[in-house]
């Protein structure tokens, strides 16, 4: 610590000089910021619900998660409840609703294995077990099947 | 004129070109290398979400009734130093579990009645983990506390044992009578066998065969009852700030002189890494620095040994336990039960370990789950190499990280160390029976 405190010291000898590299250090953060920004799009670090949603490949089904964590944030097992329309904005019960996801740039998937467990009122579905374990980009995979038609819907997420 | 010689041109614009990348570089070591340093708003947001102050209070375990109960963490205290919970009276928990040291021994495995499979972990900050055991196999503290008491190469004894000691013992038979209720008679040795178990020793295992199954379920019960208690206590042991926190808070107040009071260019830029290119956050996350996920990082057995199945292995055994959450000896359905109903398996968790706390990183060398790597510099060699597997598949990539980096990760690292955030009565084997309640109740 008292050897800390020296450089504390020393550094306030040379207020010019780490000024300078403040503003070295300000214009070198700036760019990689932009640079990040550009890259990745810049993800926020929790995730508000109200921007999951998505729609089917061929269009047929509109989802939207409604989860009883908001936002949601990592290494806390929750549940959502999805709820499924048609694309006129019908809701779709009875459908058996499958969810696989993962890190597509860490090669590894979910976690936990949540799965529906009720369907609590016409169109929603009460799907249990949600953990996230890393911040970063996860893909999920919806899988939703009336008997006659199945349909996937892609969301992907930043935490 | 001489600048239109095609010659010169292709020495004097290379050069030029040189010197702009030598004064780029620099820019960058004297960007990076400044102090105090700042932090980008995400950054500070990620600082605080390992910072100690963002842990939050420890959840009720519906499944314990006694969890937050003081007498039975007094209880558990006892019990975790009994060596009479051993099959031969000269081991108990705090023979691997010891306080000095973190609640771990500074071996690379347990030794106790022989040697443990593997390293011992601490139990510091244990309560947060919905997981415990390195392979994840129980999935509360209660039932991991009465796993290793009859594991062969632990404690050893069995189960009827230990009920029959709780019973015959007299401080021990009124304590848990206050806290559990009346006893009931176990004097019947043709019913309750001095020593039966369903797991250790092949000759108590008939005896356990043997015993009806309502029998059976009393005793589970008071087995149970002596997991919970230890489970009161442990939930007591936590981790406390480290110089660690006291940095973030600095950063969070803007206070510049203590920042470079508290940390040094080293740690600063091995903090930068820690949360940036080594992907350290990616499993080290959170107030406690684990994500208490199960993970294959390339960790090699010993010259010899078996690689460890891991995850794959420990989720089948605790679907399966019969202490689990969802089994007859839980004390409320209060709980959903749900890392247990949704837990994952399938061959990413072939060689799986669980993440551990970096919290208790000082003084808990050997490291991993096996207690392969003597040293943190080796842990973190391991991670840049990133090798493959000996079984599954290693999840993590080589970092490529230079020596200096390195060095600084690992000064980061030592920023970690903290003492334990439990009053020290709670770090030594109590005075049995001078709790004053107890002995009032006795007048």
């Amino acid at each position: 610590m008292d050897q800390r405190r020296n450089m504390v010291s020393d550094r306030a000898c040379h207020g010019s000089a780490l000024n300078k590299q403040r503003a070295l250090r300000a214009i070198m953060m700036a760019v990689g910021l932009f640079a990040s920004v550009l890259a990745t799009g810049n993800p926020p670090a929790s995730l508000q619900t109200d921007k999951l949603t998505g729609v089917s490949r061929s269009g047929q089904f509109h989802l939207m998660i409604e989860s009883e964590l908001d936002p949601i944030v990592i290494n806390r097992i929750h549940r959502w409840v999805l709820r499924v329309e048609t694309a006129d904005g019908h809701p779709v019960s009875g459908a058996q609703i499958t969810m696989q996801g993962g890190m597509p740039e860490h090669n590894h998937g979910l976690p936990t294995v949540p799965h529906v467990t009720a369907s609590p009122d016409a169109g929603g579905y009460l799907i249990e077990g949600i953990r996230f374990h890393m911040s970063g980009y996860w893909e999920l995979e919806f899988t939703i099947s009336t008997g006659k038609d199945e349909d996937t819907v892609l969301i992907s997420l930043e935490l | 004129m001489r600048h239109r010689n095609p010659l010169l041109r292709i020495t004097v614009l290379p050069t030029i070109g040189l010197v702009a990348v030598v004064v780029s570089l620099v820019a960058w070591w004297l960007g990076s290398s400044a102090h105090p340093a700042s932090w980008s708003e995400a950054e500070v947001e990620i600082l605080q979400s390992l910072w100690i102050g963002s842990l939050p209070p420890l959840s009720p375990d519906p499944t314990n009734a006694v969890a937050d109960d003081q007498r039975a963490a007094k209880f558990g205290q006892q019990l975790f130093f009994d060596t009479r919970l051993s099959v031969n009276a000269a081991i108990s928990c705090s023979t691997c579990h010891q306080p000095e040291r973190r609640f771990t021994d500074g071996l690379s495995k347990g030794r106790a009645i022989g040697e443990s499979l593997r390293n011992t972990p601490s139990i510091i900050g244990a309560a947060y983990s919905p997981w415990l055991f390195r392979d994840g196999r129980k999935d509360s503290l209660w039932s991991q506390a009465i796993s290793p008491l009859e594991d062969v190469n632990e404690h050893g004894g069995s189960r009827m044992q230990y009920v029959h000691l709780i019973a015959t013992d007299q401080g021990y038979r009124k304590t848990y009578e206050e806290i559990f209720g009346r006893l009931p008679d176990l004097s019947d040795r043709s019913r309750f066998p001095q020593n039966a178990s369903p797991i250790a020793g092949a000759q108590w295992n008939d005896a356990w065969e043997k015993m009806t199954e309502q029998d059976r379920h009393v005793s589970n019960e008071i087995y149970a009852n002596i997991g919970k208690s230890i489970a009161a206590y442990e939930r007591l042991l936590m981790p406390g700030p480290s110089r660690f926190d006291a940095y973030v808070e600095a950063v969070v107040s803007g206070n510049e002189a203590l920042q470079q009071q508290l940390f040094n260019d080293d740690e600063v830029m091995g903090l930068r890494l820690f949360i940036g290119e080594a992907n350290c956050t990616q499993c080290h996350n959170g107030p406690l620095l684990t994500n208490h996920e199960f993970h294959n990082t390339g960790v090699t057995s010993f010259a010899g040994e078996v690689p460890d199945k891991g995850r794959v292995q420990g989720v089948r055994i605790v679907q399966s336990d019969p202490f689990n959450c969802l089994g007859a000896y839980v004390d409320t359905n209060a709980s959903d039960c749900a890392e247990l109903r949704f837990a994952r398996t399938g061959p990413e968790l072939i060689g799986a370990m669980r993440t551990p706390s970096l919290r208790n990183i000082n003084g808990t060398a050997p490291f991993m789950h096996k207690g392969q790597l003597a040293t943190l510099a080796q842990v973190l060699d391991h991670y840049n190499r990133a090798p493959l597997a000996m079984i599954g598949h290693n999840e993590t990539n080589p970092l490529n990280l230079s020596r200096v980096e390195l060095k600084q990760l690992e000064s980061f690292l030592e920023s970690l160390a903290a003492p334990v955030a439990t009053a020290s009565e709670w770090l030594e084997a109590p005075v049995l029976n001078l709790e004053p309640e107890l002995a009032a109740a006795e007048r």
